[in-house]
C-alpha cells in the first residue's frame, strides 16, 4: 500500500520544536541545579509531609482559630470583587471602542493593562504600610487588581454586542443615554454578571494566599503552622480552605449557569 | 392606546439572590473592619512608601536582579513543560469522550479538581517544607499549578471533540487506545499548544511571587527588601519584572498567532 508521505518541512518543524523543548528544559534544570536524584527523592519527601498532616488536628481550639480566618478570606474575596465590579463597570464603557471614540478607548485600555500587570501580592505589600496589617489591605489589593481584569473582560463583552437594538433606538429618536440603558446594558448584563462571579472564584484563591504578607485571611495561618512545624494543624487549615473553595465554586458555577443559560422551561 | 406586553416577573433567584448579595456585601465590608480614623492616621505614613517608591534606585536593581530574574524564567519554563506533559495523558482519562470507565473518569476528574482548589502559593509553602527552600520547590509548585489548569482546559476540549473520526476509527476495527491516539489526540493538539503557551505566561507571572515564601526566583529579592521597607529598591525591580513579563507575553502571543 502506498501511503502519502508527510511533507518534509512539516517534519523538520516537528523535530525542531521537540528539540527546542528538550533543550529548554535541560537548560532550565541545569540552571536551577535540579538533579535526577532530587526529582526521584521528591515524592518520598512529599509523602512524609502529607503523612505528618494525618490525623488532622480536629481539636476545638484549632477550629476556633482557623474558621474565622477562613471566613475572613471569603469576606475579603467578596468585598474585593464588589469594589472591582463597582468601578470596572463604568470604566469598561469608556474602554469599549464602539461606545467611545478611539483615543479615549485606547487610553483607558492601556490604563487597565497597567493595573492588571501588578499581581495582588505586590499591590498588597505596597499598601501594607499605609493601610495596616489586616484584611483591609487584602481587600484593596484584590479590588484594584479586579478592576483591571474585569474592566478588560467587560469592555470586550460591550464590544461584541449586537448593533441591531441600538439602531432601532436611534431610529425611534432615542438619545445616547437611552441607547445605553435600553440597548447596551440589557444585552451585556448577564455575561458581565457571570464574569463578576467568575472573578469572585479567582479572588477567593487569591485572598487565601494574601495572608503570606500579612494582608489577612487564611494564608497567614498556614504559613505560621508550617513554620512551627505543627503539621496536623496545617493539614486542617488546608482541608478547611479546600472545602471553602469547592463550596464557593459550586454555588457560583450554578448561579452563573442559571444566568447564562436561563431557566429550564419544561414543555 | 397601545397594549404594552407585561414585563416578565422577576425570577425566584433574582428576588432572593440580589438582596442576599447586597446584604452579604455590606456584611463583608463590616467584617474587614474598615476604620476610617485609623485609615486617616495611617495615611499620614504614606510617605514611607510613596517617597522611596518614586525614587527608584535603578543601578542597584540592575546589579542585583539579573540572576534571580533568569532563575524565575527557568522555573516557569521547566514547570510549564513538566506540568503540561503530565496533564496531557491525565486529561484523556478525565474526559467522558475518551474514558469509558465511569469510576476512573470520576477519580481523575476529582483529582484534577482537588489540585486546582489549592492556590499556587500554598503548594509552594508545602513544597518548601517538603524538599527544602530553593527553586526546586517553586518548580514543583508550578508543576501542580499548570497541571491543574491544563487538565481542566484540555479535558473540557476533549469532551467537545467531533465524534466522527473516532467512530470512523472504531469502524475499521481499531482498539480503544488506537482510536484515542489516531483520532482524538490530533484533534486537540493545536488547542494543547495554545493552552501550553497560555499556561507558560501564567507561570511566568506566578513565579515572580513564589520567592515570597522561599521558593526561588526574583520574589526572594523582593521579600528581603520588603522586610526592610526598601521601596526605593523594590520599585525598579517591579518595573523590570513587568517589562520582562510583558515582553515574554508578546512573544508567546506572536507564536500562538503563527501556530493557529
Amino acid at each position: 500500500m502506498n501511503l502519502p508521505k508527510q511533507p518534509l518541512n512539516q517534519k523538520i518543524f516537528k523535530y525542531s520544536i521537540t528539540s527546542l523543548i528538550i533543550l529548554a528544559s535541560l537548560w532550565s534544570a541545569a540552571g536551577l541545579e535540579i538533579t535526577l536524584d532530587r526529582i526521584i527523592d521528591a515524592p518520598k519527601q512529599i509523602g512524609i509531609l502529607v503523612g505528618a498532616m494525618f490525623p488532622l488536628d480536629l481539636s476545638q481550639e484549632a477550629f476556633s482559630r482557623i474558621i474565622p480566618k477562613v471566613f475572613e478570606s471569603l469576606f475579603i474575596a467578596w468585598a474585593g470583587t464588589v469594589i472591582g465590579s463597582f468601578f470596572s463597570f463604568p470604566i469598561s464603557f469608556l474602554a469599549a471602542n464602539n461606545f467611545t471614540k478611539g483615543i479615549v478607548s485606547k487610553a483607558t485600555k492601556q490604563i487597565l493593562n497597567i493595573i492588571r500587570a501588578f499581581p495582588e501580592l505586590i499591590l498588597a505589600f505596597i499598601f501594607l504600610p499605609i493601610t495596616g496589617l489586616g484584611p483591609l489591605t487584602g481587600t484593596l489589593a484584590i479590588g484594584i487588581h479586579s478592576i483591571g481584569t474585569l474592566g478588560k473582560l467587560s469592555s470586550e463583552v460591550i464590544e461584541g454586542i449586537d448593533e441591531g437594538p441600538l439602531e432601532a433606538i436611534k431610529s425611534s429618536g432615542g438619545s445616547k443615554i437611552n441607547e445605553l440603558t435600553f440597548g447596551i446594558i440589557p444585552q451585556v448584563m448577564p455575561t458581565i454578571t457571570s464574569y463578576w462571579l467568575y472573578r469572585f472564584e479567582i479572588n477567593l484563591r487569591a485572598s487565601a494566599v494574601l495572608g503570606v504578607v500579612g494582608a489577612g485571611g487564611v494564608g497567614q495561618e498556614l504559613i505560621n503552622q508550617l513554620r512551627f512545624r505543627d503539621f496536623p494543624r496545617a493539614g486542617t487549615v488546608l482541608v478547611c480552605t479546600i472545602v471553602l473553595v469547592l463550596t464557593a465554586d459550586a454555588v457560583s458555577a450554578a448561579i452563573r449557569n442559571r444566568i447564562i443559560k436561563g431557566k429550564l422551561v419544561k414543555s | 392606546m397601545i397594549n404594552i406586553p407585561p414585563k416578565p416577573k422577576a425570577s425566584y433567584l433574582a428576588k432572593i439572590g440580589l438582596p442576599f448579595a447586597f446584604m452579604f456585601s455590606i456584611f463583608s465590608f463590616n467584617m474587614i473592619d474598615f476604620n476610617f480614623s485609623d485609615f486617616q492616621n495611617n495615611l499620614q505614613n504614606r510617605k514611607i512608601v510613596t517617597e522611596p517608591l518614586f525614587n527608584p534606585k535603578w543601578q542597584w536593581a540592575w546589579d542585583n536582579t539579573s540572576s534571580a530574574l533568569l532563575e524565575t524564567i527557568q522555573i516557569a519554563i521547566l514547570a510549564s513543560i513538566i506540568g503540561c506533559a503530565i496533564a496531557l495523558p491525565l486529561s484523556f482519562y478525565a474526559s467522558r469522550a475518551t474514558n469509558l470507565n465511569k469510576f476512573s473518569y470520576f477519580l481523575y476528574k476529582s483529582f484534577l479538581n482537588l489540585v486546582r482548589t489549592i492556590p499556587d502559593l500554598f503548594w509552594a509553602m508545602m513544597f518548601t517544607v517538603a524538599v527544602g527552600i530553593g527553586p526546586f520547590a517553586g518548580v514543583l509548585a508550578l508543576v501542580m499549578f499548570s497541571l491543574a489548569i491544563m487538565g481542566k482546559l484540555l479535558s473540557e476540549t476533549i469532551d467537545s471533540i467531533d465524534p466522527g473520526p473516532m467512530e470512523a476509527a472504531k469502524a475499521t476495527g481499531a482498539s480503544h487506545n488506537q482510536t484515542v491516539f489516531t483520532s482524538a489526540l490530533p484533534q486537540v493538539l493545536p488547542n494543547f499548544t495554545a493552552y501550553f503557551l497560555y499556561i507558560f505566561e501564567l507561570c511566568i507571572r506566578a513565579s515572580v511571587i513564589l520567592g515570597l515564601v522561599g521558593a526561588g526566583g526574583v520574589g526572594r529579592i523582593i521579600e528581603t527588601q520588603r522586610i526592610f521597607l526598601r521601596f526605593d529598591r523594590i520599585s525598579p525591580i517591579i518595573v523590570i519584572i513587568l517589562a520582562v513579563v510583558i515582553l515574554i507575553e508578546q512573544f508567546s502571543v506572536w507564536i500562538r498567532k503563527r501556530i493557529l
